[in-house]
């Protein structure tokens, strides 16, 4: 029951914030909203026994390709920093209540520890892999010439004029 | 993994490879040989389809049923066909490096992998992967603004379908909760999210095969890129996304739901392509709206369905690569004598460069549906089945654009061979690219005079 409740919590939050991030001009407020939603849908695999996956999605998504996305903006400088003022408190309202929510869901989730949906099995790191590198395996080998030529493409079109 | 599998998987790993060793040997020692190891490891992936046994191999998401097969054997071949066309080609429009051989091999990689998957992952991956690595190709020649802008469109647009895809397969594994293609498949027609997610898996195949409303990338991407580039893009993309159609509507056996939203896709595919068609003095434009006419018989294939529909739109993404081969090997030739793209300077092409003249000829004559051509059987057995499942006034139409369309394609020919030329030119054509335009020009009529070669 508690769980249920925390899902449509976390799932009402996930939608708020996505929102928030497509609307919102300010690139890097969008990319703090983008985050949120993240941290919410973290949350939600939690609920789903999925606790690894979880750990990806804040390590990852919320993390690593957050701060890469901080990066480009920075660089390209379309953030503009320096012009940056201490927020009115009325813009500190909605990612103050998003993220209370996220954290005191995340946090009973954590406390309570009974997962939804028939199966109380966490899925362990070991069974996931399992999974992962056996039955999808041609899977992720194609990703991983995916992500390379994804590179491989970035490198050649970057080059200016044509020049070798 | 014990080595049946692994005998499964090596026309994959080939490919893989020999693009990672295409890479190395760029690096080390740029050249032409680049493109020649291209086109062994195509070649050789080619053969090892042919000659391994059949085997469904469940573990890893890969079958290798006969159909497969075939497929993995064509893609390899049109590969290598393609690499051999862009040799010449890319030395006169300056793209250089092992990056073009490379990538060729990775599209192929993807087909490939999406030909034999089981599995809706590896099916969409393989689906993906392939574009990927056209959303490269299409952008590759550097010193053209036109086909850094093609690249830029195929990305965007190519994204949003993306997107639809996922989408729609996430919801089709909601509903049955597995991903092994058969069983998901045959378990959820009914259901109201099911048949949500297959009008998206729709969309994204929709946008893949440039049907009318989702064709607006096609002539800017059929204009910039470069010519062999195009005759990949329309022949392999398209084929792997009819075949990715036919796997995942085979399977479902009934899908009266999609009936009206293909029947629309296709009316309005060939209805405005052959009609925008008509209108265009770019002859790559007028192939781009001639193929979102041409894929709209496909749609109409895939409506017509167990009344052997399946089987002649396979039949016509064989038949479609291999006019796509000819008419964009033909170009790539003729713009190398530095001609644009516009339909005037076709004139008189027949006295300039007889052999390019011959087989853009021929492979106009194929798309207009002229017999013994393959294109001809192709479209006979489309309107056949579309006849059979009781689509008669689709069939009907069908029929009066492909009459219709007859007008443009041969104004080409007339072009070519009942004009005089304003200057003359000279080509020079390898023997290697004759013997590949060659081939492909002589598999259109014999596929067309002995369909049943191409046992689907």
């Amino acid at each position: 029951m508690t769980m249920n409740i925390l899902f449509y919590i976390l799932a009402a939050v996930m939608i708020v914030a996505t929102l928030l991030a497509i609307t919102e001009k300010h690139p890097v407020h969008a990319i703090v909203y983008l985050v949120t939603s993240f941290f919410a849908m973290a949350g939600i695999f939690y609920l789903l026994c999925a606790p690894l996956v979880a750990m990806f999605e804040v390590i990852i998504y919320a993390g690593a390709v957050m701060v890469l996305f901080m990066f480009v903006i920075m660089m390209l400088d379309l953030g503009h920093p320096e012009e940056a003022q201490r927020p009115a408190f009325i813009t500190w309202l909605v990612p103050l209540i998003l993220t209370s929510l996220v954290l005191s869901s995340v946090v009973s989730a954590a406390v309570f520890r009974t997962f939804p949906g028939g199966s109380n099995v966490e899925i362990t790191a070991r069974a996931f892999a399992t999974v992962l590198f056996g039955r999808y395996g041609v899977a992720i080998e194609i990703i991983s010439m995916q992500l390379l030529f994804a590179v491989v493409g970035a490198l050649y079109l970057g080059r200016k004029g044509g020049g070798k | 993994m014990n080595l049946n599998e692994l005998w499964t998987l090596l026309p994959l790993l080939i490919l893989a490879c020999g693009a990672l060793v295409v890479l190395l040997l760029g690096a080390v020692e740029p050249g032409r040989h680049t493109t020649w190891t291209g086109v062994v490891c195509c070649c050789g992936a080619a053969l090892w389809a042919v000659q391994t046994p059949p085997l469904v191999s469940v573990s890893f998401g890969m079958s290798d049923t006969p159909l497969v097969r075939s497929f993995i054997l064509f893609f390899c071949l049109l590969a290598a066909a393609v690499l051999i066309v862009s040799l010449e080609y890319n030395e006169q429009r300056g793209i250089h490096g092992e990056e073009y051989p490379a990538t060729i091999l990775f599209v192929t990689f993807g087909m490939v992998a999406m030909a034999g998957a089981t599995n809706l992952l590896v099916l969409f991956l393989g689906l993906e992967t392939m574009t990927f690595g056209f959303y490269i190709l299409v952008a590759i020649d550097l010193k053209r603004g036109t086909a850094s802008e093609a690249g830029l469109k195929y990305l965007l647009l190519g994204a949003v379908s993306t997107g639809f895809l996922a989408f729609g397969l996430a919801l089709l594994y909601f509903t049955s909760g597995t991903l092994e293609s058969a069983a998901l498949l045959k378990q959820c027609s009914g259901e109201p999210l099911a048949v949500l997610g297959w009008g998206f898996v729709l969309i994204g195949i929709a946008f893949k095969l440039s049907l009318v409303p989702a064709h607006f990338w096609t002539p800017d991407i059929y204009q910039g890129a470069p010519a062999p580039v195009v005759a990949f893009l329309s022949g392999g993309s398209k084929c792997a996304t009819i075949l990715f159609a036919v796997t995942l509507l085979s399977t479902i056996g009934n899908y009266s739901a999609l009936r009206t939203p293909l029947l629309a896709l296709a009316l309005l595919s060939m209805i405005l392509g052959n009609l925008a068609a008509l209108l265009q003095k770019s002859i790559r434009r007028m192939l781009a709206y001639s193929s979102i006419a041409q894929m709209g018989y496909v749609a109409l294939a895939l409506l017509a369905g167990g009344a052997g529909g399946f089987k002649a739109a396979l039949f016509y993404a064989f038949t479609y690569a291999l006019m796509s081969l000819t008419a964009f090997g033909a170009i790539a030739v003729f713009e190398r004598s530095g001609i644009t793209d516009q339909l005037e300077d076709y004139r008189g092409g027949g006295c300039k460069e007889p052999f390019a003249a011959a087989v853009l000829a021929l492979s106009m004559f194929a798309l207009a549906g002229i017999p013994p051509t393959a294109g001809f059987t192709g479209k006979f057995m489309i309107f056949a089945a579309a006849l059979r499942s009781g689509e008669t006034a689709a069939a009907v139409i069908g029929i009066l654009t492909a009459a219709a369309s007859a007008y443009y394609y041969l104004r080409v020919v007339v072009n070519l061979y009942m004009l005089k030329p304003e200057k003359a030119g000279r080509i020079e054509i390898s023997l290697a690219e004759k013997l590949v335009l060659s081939t492909a020009a002589i598999l259109l009529v014999i596929f067309g005079l002995f369909p049943m070669l191409l046992d689907l």
